[in-house]
């Protein structure tokens, strides 16, 4: 799993320059968003595509660039996440959860976005998309130019994946 | 003191601004909220609104679309946009349309009392 060298001539930045940004971006919405202090545990050791009672948030990138940023959680992890950045005590997969996990895909999409972009108007993020179930597959994840990054957060991991293309 | 109008496709985001407004400790009466552009104009209806936090990238009306909207009616209250959009262009599109200032999405209450503070 790796960033094609297009991404890396087009975008200057080696995969690991761009999974540190993705991994200060992600503590940062953590920390002032979700009140959750985060571990990176990049390089990831072995790819994961198969995603087992969790719930996966993701926002398309269009543009000079296109992509998928998303987040995958457990849902554990996932309703942990909603009780925090609502401040009340969330138990079961719905609406809050799927709105919560879009927002965080949309907030790390902008950071993606902005060291993507020239000004902010060549590149558009997608309204996000939100998945969950008891057993599902994403493909864009098995993919070889798609950077995954493993964080821990009190013994739960996730993972932040980028998807990029240069378009010509 | 003033009245508020978030808005927001995300309901957990409006959530969060309303707890990160009173946290901050800013003169909040009532807090507004709506989903996108269309629903903001018609929740501003019979209502004075004191400030308008928006976020751009929203369905069917996004947030350039409703600042230009607002001014058009002859509105001339503060408007800023809160937003992962970071980009100069995009920003300063906003600012043409008649936005009054921007927050970068994710903000901490210290960061929307320095730059709202002033606003209510």
């Amino acid at each position: 799993m790796s960033l094609n060298k297009e991404i890396i001539q087009a975008t200057h930045l080696e995969e690991a320059d761009l999974a540190t940004y993705v991994i200060n971006a992600t503590k940062e919405v953590f920390s002032t968003m979700v009140m959750m202090a985060l571990e990176d545990c990049y390089p990831l050791k072995e790819p994961v595509t198969s995603f087992h009672c969790s719930v996966t948030g993701m926002v398309g990138l269009a543009g000079t660039y296109t992509g998928i940023l998303s987040i995958h959680c457990p849902k554990s992890l996932a309703l942990r996440i909603t009780s925090n950045m609502l401040g009340m005590e969330v138990d079961e997969v719905g609406e809050d959860v799927n709105d919560a996990l879009g927002e965080i895909a949309n907030m790390l999409g902008g950071y993606v976005k902005q060291i993507l972009s020239k000004g902010g108007l060549d590149i558009n993020l997608s309204i996000p998309t939100v998945i969950s179930g008891e057993d599902y597959t994403v493909n864009s994840m098995s993919d070889s130019d798609c950077v995954i990054i493993p964080f821990n957060s009190e013994g739960e991991q996730f993972l932040v994946g980028l998807k990029l293309h240069k378009e010509s | 003191m003033g009245n508020i109008l978030i808005v927001d496709d995300s309901s957990t985001m409006r959530k969060i601004i309303s707890r990160s407004l009173r946290q901050a400790g800013l003169q909040v009466d009532d807090i507004y909220e709506a989903a996108d552009g269309i629903e903001a104009l018609s929740v501003m209806e019979g209502k004075s609104i004191d400030l308008i936090l928006s976020d751009i990238n929203m369905p069917n009306m996004d947030g350039l679309e409703f600042v230009k909207c607002v001014r058009a009616k002859g509105v001339a209250v503060p408007i800023v946009m809160i937003t992962t959009e970071g980009g100069e262009d995009i920003l300063k599109e906003a600012m043409t349309n008649g936005a009054n200032d921007s927050i970068k999405k994710p903000f901490t209450p210290d960061q929307l009392n320095e730059k709202l503070g002033g606003m209510l």
